[in-house]
Formats: C-alpha cells, sequence, structure tokens
C-alpha cells in the first residue's frame, strides 16, 4: 500500500469514527434526558406559547431520537452547533468550546514540553544504569508518576507552592486559575497574543500560573515515558551496531547519545504524540483542581448539566485530534525508521 | 509406551518447575517487586478485614439521614493532641483522639479510610477483571479468526479509543443514575478495547508459530488450539497488563468519585473522601492528603508488581 492510500484510507475511518461517536454521545444524552432540556437556551420568559412551540418545531425537539439527529447534523453542516444551556449564558456551544481551546493548548504544550524535558532523560539514565541504584530510584520516579492520583498532587503542590511558600514569606507561585485575558486577542493562545502585543507583564503572570497545572500534568505522565524511552533503549543498545561503535573505540557517550538514542527515541515519538493528543481534549482533573479555563472544565460543567451541544463538539473535536494525532504518528513513524512500510 | 508418555511428562513438568523456581528467585531477589507485593497483600488484607476492624456503622453517623449535608463543618486535627502528647499516645484508645485527624463530617479519617479501601479494591478488580475476560476473549477471537470480525472488532475499538476518556464515563454515570455499579460499567466500557489490541496481536503472532501447525496435524480442532494453547502462551503479558492496570483503574474511579459521581457525599471511598477537602485545602490539608496518599500507595505498590513482573517474565530482559 502506498503511503497516500494509508493516509486516505485513515481519513475515510476519521469519518465513520466521528459518525459513531456523534451517534452515541447524541443517543445517551438526548435520549436520557436528565438536564436541562435542549431548547431550554432558546427560549425565554417574554416568548409566547406558541414562539416557543415554533422554536422546538424548528430544530426538531418534538420528533423522535432519531429524527432529532438528522436535525442536528443539518444545523451542524450549517455552521450552528447549537446553544449551550445557562452554565456558559447560552453561548453558541462551538464559541464557548474555541474561547476556552486555546488555554488547553497552551496546558498540553507546557506540559509535554516538562514531560520530554524530565521523562527522556530520566528514560536514559535508568537504561545506562540498569538494575543499578540510578535504575531503581528513576523507577519508583516513573511509577510513583503514574500512580499518583492527579487531584491529589495538584492539591500538594498548591498547599506548598502557594500556601506554606507564602506563609514563610517566600516568593510563592499562584495557586489557581489564569489572569484574565489583558491584549488583543489575535489567536486566543494568552502567551502568544502577549508576545505579539508585547505586553510583558501579562506573559509573566500568564506564565507563572502555567507552572503548577503544567508541571501537575507532566508529572503524572513523564513515569510512562521514561519506562518506554528506557525499553526501547535496552531494545537498541544490544544490537550489533552498538557493538560495533563501541568497539571502534568510540567514548560511551557519543555512542550513547550519537548511536543508540536517535533510534531509541521512535516508540518515545509515538507516545508523546498520543499523550499531546490527549492532553488536547482537556486534562480534566488538573483544570479542575487548578480553575484552569480549559476545555476539560467546561466539559465537565456540562456533563454535570447534561449539555448535549457542548458535549457533542468537544467529543467530535476530541475524536479528531485523537485520530489525526494517531495517523501523524504513523506518518512520522515511517518517516523516522526507512525500514516501517505501509 | 505409557511410561515413555509418562517419562516425557514428568520431564516436562520438571521443567516448568525449574523455570518457575527461578522465576520465584528473580522475583525475591527485586527489592522494589517485593516490597511491593508485601504492601499489596497488606492493603488486599486489610480489605478484607475492614468490617471486622472498624464498624461499618460509624460512617453514617447519628442524624445522618435527616440532615443531609451539615453545614457547620467539623474538621478536627487531632483533637486533644496537646493533652495525649507522649508515650501514653500509642495507648491511648478514648473516643475523643484522632490519629489522622476528622473529615468534613467529624468522623475519624483513618477509620474512614480503612472502610473505603474494600469499597475501591473490590469495584477496581471488578473492573479489571472484566475488562480483562471481556477483551481477552474477544481479542482472541479476532486474532484468531481474523477476516471481517477482526477488522470489524478493530473498526469497534478505534470507536472507543477516540472518545474523550471520562467523558464517555462521565455521560453514562450522569444518564444512568450514580450508583457504584453504574460507574463501574462505566469505566469497563472505556478499558476492554486496550485488551482487545494486545490479545489479538499476542494470537495472531502466536497463530503463526510452528507447534500450532503441530497440533492442527494432531487433529486438535479451533477451540483447543486457541484456548488450550495459544491462549496460554500468552499469559504473560495480559498478567502484567491486569497487574498493571489495577493503579490506573483505581485511580480513574476515585477521579470521578472526586469529581462528584460519588452516589452520597458520606459514601466512604478515597476519592470521596479528599473531594471533601476540596474547598478545604489550605485549612484542612489532611483530608484530602491521607486518602490521596493512600491512593497512591495502593496504586504504586500495585504497579511496582506489574512493572517487575513485566522484567521477570520476559524471557529477553532476563539475565
Amino acid at each position: 500500500m502506498k503511503l497516500y492510500e494509508y493516509i486516505i484510507r485513515r481519513l475515510i475511518l476519521l469519518v465513520f469514527v466521528l459518525f459513531a461517536v456523534s451517534v452515541v454521545i447524541f443517543y445517551l444524552l438526548r435520549g436520557f434526558p436528565t438536564g436541562i432540556a435542549p431548547w431550554a437556551a432558546y427560549i425565554h420568559p417574554r416568548m409566547t406559547a406558541e414562539q416557543i412551540e415554533a422554536v422546538i418545531r424548528a430544530h426538531g425537539f418534538d420528533r423522535p431520537i432519531w429524527e432529532q439527529y438528522f436535525y442536528w447534523l443539518r444545523d451542524v453542516f450549517n455552521g450552528d452547533w447549537g446553544l449551550t444551556g445557562i452554565w456558559a449564558q447560552g453561548r453558541p456551544a462551538n464559541e464557548v468550546f474555541f474561547n476556552h481551546f486555546p488555554y488547553t493548548v497552551e496546558l498540553s504544550v507546557f506540559g509535554t514540553i516538562l514531560t520530554i524535558a524530565i521523562g527522556v532523560p530520566l528514560g536514559i539514565i535508568s537504561a545506562i544504569k540498569n538494575n543499578k541504584l540510578p535504575d531503581h530510584v528513576s523507577r519508583v520516579i516513573a511509577l510513583a508518576g503514574y500512580s499518583t492520583p492527579a487531584y491529589w498532587f495538584g492539591f500538594i503542590l498548591q498547599l506548598v507552592f502557594f500556601y506554606y511558600f507564602s506563609l514563610w514569606g517566600l516568593p510563592h507561585l499562584p495557586s489557581s486559575g489564569a489572569p484574565d485575558f489583558a491584549v488583543a486577542k489575535i489567536t486566543g493562545l494568552p502567551i502568544f497574543d502577549g508576545l505579539l502585543a508585547g505586553n510583558l507583564t501579562y506573559v509573566w503572570d500568564e506564565f507563572l500560573h502555567l507552572i503548577l497545572p503544567s508541571f501537575s500534568l507532566s508529572f503524572i505522565s513523564l513515569g510512562f515515558l521514561a519506562r518506554i524511552v528506557r525499553a526501547s533503549m535496552l531494545e537498541v543498545l544490544r544490537q550489533d551496531y552498538i557493538t560495533m561503535a563501541r568497539s571502534k573505540g568510540l567514548k560511551e557517550r557519543v555512542v550513547i547519545y550519537r548511536h543508540a538514542l536517535k533510534n531509541a527515541l521512535i516508540p518515545a515519538v509515538t507516545l508523546t504524540g498520543i499523550f499531546f493528543a490527549a492532553l488536547l481534549g482537556g486534562a480534566m482533573i488538573t483544570e479542575y483542581v487548578f480553575s484552569w479555563p480549559g476545555v476539560g472544565q467546561q466539559a465537565l460543567r456540562a456533563v454535570f448539566q447534561g449539555d448535549s451541544n457542548f458535549l457533542l463538539v468537544y467529543s467530535l473535536v476530541f475524536a479528531t485530534v485523537i485520530v489525526l494525532a494517531n495517523l501523524v504518528v504513523d506518518v512520522f513513524y515511517a518517516f523516522l525508521d526507512p525500514r516501517i512500510k505501509y | 509406551m505409557q511410561s515413555q508418555v509418562g517419562g516425557v511428562r514428568k520431564g516436562e513438568w520438571e521443567a516448568r518447575l525449574a523455570d518457575m523456581k527461578y522465576t520465584l528467585y528473580l522475583f525475591r531477589k527485586n527489592p522494589l517487586v517485593m516490597a511491593g507485593t508485601i504492601i499489596s497483600l497488606f492493603f488486599i488484607a486489610l480489605a478484607l478485614l475492614a468490617n471486622v476492624v472498624v464498624d461499618p456503622n460509624l460512617a453514617y453517623p447519628e442524624g445522618y439521614l435527616n440532615a443531609i449535608y451539615p453545614f457547620e463543618r467539623k474538621y478536627m486535627w487531632s483533637a486533644n493532641n496537646m493533652i495525649n502528647w507522649g508515650p501514653g499516645i500509642a495507648l491511648y484508645r478514648g473516643p475523643e483522639f484522632f490519629y489522622l485527624g476528622t473529615d468534613g463530617w467529624g468522623r475519624d479519617l483513618l477509620r474512614m479510610m480503612v472502610l473505603a479501601i474494600p469499597v475501591d479494591l473490590y469495584y477496581a478488580a471488578i473492573i479489571t477483571i472484566g475488562a480483562a475476560v471481556f477483551g481477552t476473549l474477544l481479542g482472541a477471537i479476532a486474532g484468531y479468526i481474523g477476516g471481517i470480525i477482526d477488522e470489524a472488532l478493530l473498526r469497534i475499538t478505534d470507536i472507543f479509543f477516540a472518545f474523550p476518556p471520562l467523558v464517555l464515563a462521565l455521560v453514562f454515570a450522569a444518564m444512568f443514575g450514580r450508583t457504584l455499579e453504574t460507574l463501574a460499567l462505566a469505566i469497563f466500557l472505556v478499558w476492554w478495547p486496550t485488551y482487545v489490541r494486545l490479545i489479538r496481536g499476542q494470537v495472531l503472532s502466536e497463530k503463526e508459530k510452528p507447534y500450532v501447525e503441530a497440533l492442527r496435524a494432531l487433529g486438535a480442532g479451533h477451540s483447543r488450539i486457541l484456548f488450550r494453547h495459544a491462549l496460554l502462551n500468552s499469559i504473560y503479558p495480559i498478567l502484567v497488563q491486569v497487574t498493571m492496570d489495577f493503579g490506573g483503574v483505581i485511580l480513574t474511579f476515585s477521579a470521578l468519585m472526586f469529581l462528584g459521581f460519588s452516589p452520597s457525599p458520606a459514601l466512604p471511598e478515597l476519592g470521596n473522601l479528599a473531594a471533601d477537602g476540596y474547598g478545604h485545602v489550605f485549612d484542612a490539608p489532611w483530608v484530602i492528603f491521607f486518602p490521596g496518599l493512600t491512593m497512591l500507595i495502593i496504586s504504586l505498590a500495585f504497579n511496582l508488581v506489574g512493572d517487575g513482573l513485566r522484567d521477570i517474565l520476559d524471557p529477553r530482559l532476563r539475565r
């Protein structure tokens, strides 16, 4: 199979995945209405009964569930994703989503950078000092990372770096939230827009707010990365070309960083890609603990309100991101390792 | 003839025994795995004895049904710490002494945590084993039969992987009511596809091995080849995955409880106990600290065992 055929096949699959995801979410949320009525956002107290009736009929809310789905689909193709409930002031669902999405992107980028910066060296040390003390230490750190309840670790960070540091009169980090958007909105990404506008105070403030949540995120996931890097590093170090490089008389440092690391990082690339995509779905717990205004926290509120419109936007974007990330990673994989063919 | 077969069997049995002994030796030699095993066994024993050690009625204090949510929350840190401080502290068994303080309901946090451990372990075990059995069966069938069934199952797992991980569980729990069973079912739903992928890969590689061909030549049926041989030969990766997943499932379960999917705010469950301290991190940090720490220790213990098992059972990593 050619590479482009493979890509096209996967993109066709994406359409099916999106269809299935939307059907399931739609059916669960509209078929078992526990929260607000789906038309609640469209009406206001001063409307007459006939007007309300007209709204309900226009969006097909009085039809059977499977017909409602097609009404929804029709509206989506017309660019109308429906309105959110009172929890988001009844604004259009896609507007709410894309207002908060940049914050999630920012948090994901910082979390991923931190994960790579800590996880990869940890994995390399583990592999080089296999079954010696550094390996045991890094193994405990890695395992502790993915055994840590995200909510708990976030609170510990807040407690230490905000509460106790301020109690002891040390310079402390902000505990939660993000500063209000203070510059002109171009991309929506606070740090990027702040840099474009040249407002360094705002950028610095935003950066300080990012430190604790992104560290909390990365601590949970860097363990996985470190273990993967260790395993693939051990695999690579056993191969003949490494023995060859060593017998040429190269320094161990050169062997590891110039020869072994590049091949050992291939599985790590995959993992990082998938991990980043999963983060874009909003690290709900971390966002909840740090009151970070990302999409994960909004989705949590939407779930408790039974808001189908927002959750549909959220799930569909998430599914697209996951499928595309898998595709990009696969293609990149073939690019990194010429032995892989599709 | 009979003795010959018996002789062969005996030799094989001895080889297996030797292998098992060597595995156990590696197991004992690894201090981290041993630590993990001991801690896991301790928590399992504690879970089995929890209702004997602590009176379960303590979880629902008097008047609970009348006042669902007490407006005056009672947080206490070792109420009479000062009075009892000294060597006598270990002997003091009065009703007013709280080793780890109290939670928002004025209940002894330590006792509530002991009551919480069986809840967490029980549901995590059900979810993990359920997902492993279901996923293994589907994955084995998909890998063995191949063709359209394989393709269809893979596409279904694709769809499940594309769901936002917590959202499916959250939506499911929100729709069908907040009971522990619904929550367990919801987590199960997002968990089983991993096993399908894992086992399918294993069975695919086992299927091509010469011994399967030999079995077929001997006249073994499909179900015998698949369940008695191919699956048994890939039991180790399943075992490792189950042990590692147990830690993950218990974290997910308690995280959902923490996010507010508990059937009752007074339910002793580690995530729910921690949620009690959500708005009180700075004035009552122990309410969130100790349940979270217990969660961490339990999950870490199981992960240590799983991680060690993977190294021990993987022949390539054995030295």
